[in-house]
């Protein structure tokens, strides 16, 4: 079988397996419904109580569910292409935590007003984001490399004062207990369509960007000073791939919290099944994110009579990864 | 969405009118049977447009983004407040009243209530001494109600003062320390049962080394209800009654 029809193959799966999570999503919830009911729905017959469930419940949270784990993987795909390294991901590199504590600061000091298309605590988050990520790539930049433990230490320790930032901003605040679950382990139970529309066009101009990009990334792996010879100009390059990593990552923060592993587990799936050409893994990682992230949500909505916080099922998969990669790296 | 509102409802009548209810909504008992919608911070969306209600009663401890939300499916939400004392039970039960049609209803059960903290009160008259208290929270370490709880006015009623209410919050983790420094005359525990209550007690003589508190080696510690005590309903008089009991039995013909 050549590369390319495995390739093909693994594209028909992965759209496979994302319609039937969208198909699960809709159809699954704690009122019951059938596939008789949805298909009175497309047919137009459904009840004004059915349509809501179906559509502005499921759907809205299913398609959000879809967009974040997308854009946690591509983010996530950015920044080990970025760093060079397999363990990077918004979650542990720290932009999550830093982001959450944006969204959390302009939330408590009541910011209403920003950028068009862009709520105060989607751009603080971003901004915040931005700020742990570029902390954590001075830190951690020795000589023009990139030491791994230092990477990951100075992650950690970023993203732990981050969230105790957060914790205390949270605690402040008297009605917090919910909003500390949401915050600090992600959730999609609020989920509408609002949401969609803010996330998605930029989602869109993110992914758009990072595939023209594609071929500097590719570039930057064999080293900045032959990229720069090959005629990439590696410092802007490199600057536009820290941002559009940390917009991602601000993204699904600012909509659901933190939700951990997502960007550190797709990629890394991907990559072993179609090689490290980003101008493919890019793509194919946001697909994957997406539907990994679909039948996560899923699993944490129905798993228990009252719902998990999704950042609890993710960590149950990518956590034990997370050591089983650190563990082949010795 | 909140167990005092779900008993108002009941002592209103309006029981067989109620559609779903959270999952700690377990009094009286005939709420058990009602539908469940999930938590008071995670009521469940779904369940509750499923129930095709004609009115959803939120409380202030439910999520605002869960009202909103549910406000913005076209569902009439009423959002309440708890009050921070007696005071406001009359009118909370008065609007809840207005918003379901039962006005009268509404209106017998604030009269009777009111008559019986009245009664208490009167029992009461100007008490002189007037016993310092601590009150805590059974199971998770020494939470109290401060001073802008409710429980802190019923504490006042009952003619006695209540040590933790110079605390500007209303419930606060209050330290060991400060108990003894306080010294309180009298305990009380909320618990779910007596044989919590039981054990909350030795607790506090043995592990919590309040054994040299005036209340504790006096034998001054006395059982509340949590079920009635931390719900701003009807059985809230109920407390006060017994509180004043306790407090002053002379006032009540009882043996000292």
């Amino acid at each position: 079988m050549s590369a390319k029809t495995g390739r093909r193959l693994l594209l028909a799966l992965l759209c496979l397996l994302a319609a039937a999570g969208f198909f699960l999503s809709v159809l699954t919830g704690p009122v019951k419904t059938s596939p008789a009911d949805l298909w009175q729905l497309v047919n137009g017959h459904a009840s004004g109580v059915e349509t809501t469930i179906f559509l502005d419940l499921r759907l809205s949270r299913a398609v959000l569910a879809f967009l974040v784990g997308a854009a946690l993987a591509l983010s996530g795909a950015i920044l080990q292409g970025y760093f060079q390294n397999s363990m990077a991901d918004p979650f542990v590199i720290g932009v999550s935590s830093g982001a959450s504590l944006g969204a959390v600061l302009a939330l408590a000091l009541g910011f209403r007003l920003a950028f068009p298309g862009f709520s105060a605590q989607g751009f603080m988050a971003f901004a915040s984001g931005l700020g742990i990520v570029s902390l954590v790539y001075l830190l951690s930049l020795r000589k023009g490399a990139f030491k791994i433990e230092t990477l990951l230490l100075t992650g950690i320790a970023a993203g732990a004062l981050a969230s105790a930032l957060t914790s205390f901003l949270l605690f402040m605040r008297s009605d917090s207990f919910d909003q500390a679950v949401f915050w600090l382990l992600g959730s999609f139970q609020l989920a509408d369509w609002t949401q969609v529309a803010a996330v998605a066009p930029w989602f869109a101009v993110c992914l758009a960007a990072s595939l023209w990009l594609a071929k500097d990334m590719n570039l930057l792996a064999m080293g900045d000073e032959s990229a720069l010879a090959l005629g990439c100009p590696v410092g802007r390059v490199r600057k536009a791939f820290l941002v559009l990593a940390s917009l991602l990552a601000a993204l699904s923060v600012s909509v659901s919290g933190i939700i951990g592993f997502v960007g550190l587990v797709v990629p890394h799936w991907i990559r072993l099944l179609i090689g490290p050409d980003h101008r493919r893994l890019f793509p194919y990682a946001a697909l994957a994110g997406g539907t990994f992230l679909l039948y996560s949500d899923l699993i944490a909505r129905t798993i228990l009579p009252s719902e998990l916080p999704i950042g609890v099922i993710t960590a149950a998969v990518g956590a034990p990864f997370f050591l089983y990669l650190l563990h082949q790296k010795r | 969405m909140a167990p005092n509102i779900t008993e108002i409802l009941f002592a209103l009548g309006l029981g067989p009118n109620i559609a779903g209810v959270t999952r700690f909504c377990d009094y009286p008992p005939e709420a058990a049977s009602i539908d469940k919608i999930g938590g008071l911070v995670n009521p469940n969306i779904e369940r509750i447009l499923a129930r095709a209600p004609d009115l959803v009663i939120a409380f202030r401890g439910n999520p605002l983004r869960v009202v909103n939300r549910l406000a913005a499916l076209d569902l009439p939400v009423f959002v309440l407040d708890i009050g921070n004392g007696l005071d406001a039970l009359y009118p909370l039960i008065a609007r809840i009243g207005l918003v379901t049609r039962r006005e009268t209803a509404a209106g017998d059960l604030a009269a009777s209530l009111l008559a019986r903290q009245q009664a208490v009160e009167k029992a009461l008259g100007t008490v002189r001494v007037k016993p310092r208290v601590f009150v805590v929270l059974h199971g998770q370490g020494l939470w109290t109600c401060g001073g802008q709880s409710y429980l802190n006015d019923i504490i006042a009623r009952a003619g006695a003062v209540n040590i933790a209410a110079p605390m500007p919050k209303k419930w606060v983790l209050y330290s060991p320390e400060r108990i003894v420094r306080d010294d309180p005359d009298a305990i009380f525990i909320l618990a779910r049962s007596e044989a919590d209550f039981a054990r909350a007690r030795d607790w506090l003589a043995r592990e919590a080394h309040l054994g040299t508190v005036k209340a504790v080696a006096a034998g001054r510690i006395y059982f509340l209800d949590e079920n009635s005590a931390s719900r701003f309903g009807p059985r809230l008089v109920d407390v006060l009654d017994r509180m004043a009991r306790a407090m002053h039995p002379e006032c009540f013909g009882e043996k000292t």
